[in-house]
């Protein structure tokens, strides 16, 4: 009985200089970049690299989200911002395909475009968010190496929003003209259309008036070396 | 059982403890599912633990220095530090392979 007590204590004993030995080894060989300091469970993570911390700060705070995908399309890495687009918690973003958060019909366009990506250089699709909805995004490749895709993805909204903005002011345009063609007897109202159609043009000089500042703004960062 | 015969029965339940996106936790994570794949096919869930978000649950595990993988199941715990990048150590240490 006491001799197997003490086999069993000499095989955890072993375990336990196995582990020491191999933390010993990964240490010396470079193979940690980070430690948990700290007595019981108030331990702070240490990292080795001052210039990767001040990497993944960028990284984390840009307003692009950022995704580096395996050669096989599964995500190593995703910044925050990705995951807010997706509406997910960004640890259900590891390991999960890439293509999954995309709609049905954009699926094979992004696998071909992960495969052939040292050709092309963007691709537009929708992203499917968890709550159902869907968002436009610009996929384009920031590194591609050993197969290993570095993604940024754009949020394409802000973009669009002007142009919707005046699509849907050309509609409401269109039907106070055609109000106005069926109140022809009646003043006030036609009066009342032609204040209408007034805010409607003044809005509308406005988002040109964006449009020309974005568009001066985009040709003198084009012509900045 | 060998280790081989182990390996093709069970469910394997690895949780991958990281900083963040350090380089050797994304390296870690990156040797894992390589080897995942090639002798673990659909028999392996990995969980990623972000210790720099949560370092608290460092003491589950007891962990020291990141990155550490644990393997929860097959029983017995057996954990493995480092980038994983040496895979026979790796397949070792997860007893896919016998010690030579």
């Amino acid at each position: 009985m006491q001799q197997q007590s003490f086999e069993q204590e000499l095989e955890l004993l072993r375990e336990r200089l196995q582990e020491a030995e191999e933390m010993h080894r990964a240490i010396s060989h470079g193979e940690v970049d980070a430690f948990v300091v700290g007595p019981g469970g108030d331990g702070r993570v240490l990292l080795l690299a001052n210039a990767y911390q001040r990497y993944r700060q960028l990284v984390e705070r840009m307003q692009q989200g950022a995704v580096t995908a395996t050669p096989n399309g599964q995500v190593l890495f995703s910044n925050q911002r990705f995951a807010d687009m997706l509406g997910v918690p960004i640890a259900q973003l590891y390991t999960a395909p890439v293509e999954s958060y995309v709609g049905i019909g954009d699926r094979a366009r992004l696998s071909s475009f992960l495969m052939l990506s040292a050709r092309n250089s963007q691709i537009e699709v929708e992203l499917s968010r968890r709550d159902g909805t869907s968002i436009p995004v610009r996929i384009s490749i920031a590194s591609f190496a050993d197969g290993y895709a570095t993604l940024l993805v754009t949020d394409m909204r802000p973009v669009q929003w002007p142009s919707l903005a005046v699509d849907a002011l050309d509609s409401i345009r269109n039907s106070v003209e055609k109000l106005n063609h069926n109140l022809a007897g009646d003043g006030p109202a036609r009066e009342a259309l032609r204040d209408i159609s007034e805010e409607i043009n003044g809005l509308s000089r406005m988002i040109d008036e964006m449009l020309d500042v974005e568009a001066m703004g985009g040709q003198r960062s084009k012509g900045n070396p | 059982m060998t280790p081989a015969d182990a390996a093709s029965a069970e469910k394997w339940n690895l949780r991958l403890y990281t900083a963040g996106q350090s380089p050797k936790s994304l390296a870690a994570l990156a040797n894992l599912k390589r080897v995942c794949e090639e002798h673990l096919a659909g028999r392996y869930s990995i969980e990623v633990v972000d210790l720099l978000k949560n370092p608290r649950l460092a003491k589950d595990d007891q962990i020291v220095a990141i990155p550490t993988l644990v393997r929860k199941l097959p029983e017995p715990l057996r954990r493995l530090v480092g980038d994983l990048s040496d895979t026979e150590r790796t397949l070792v240490g997860l007893q896919l392979r016998p010690r030579q």
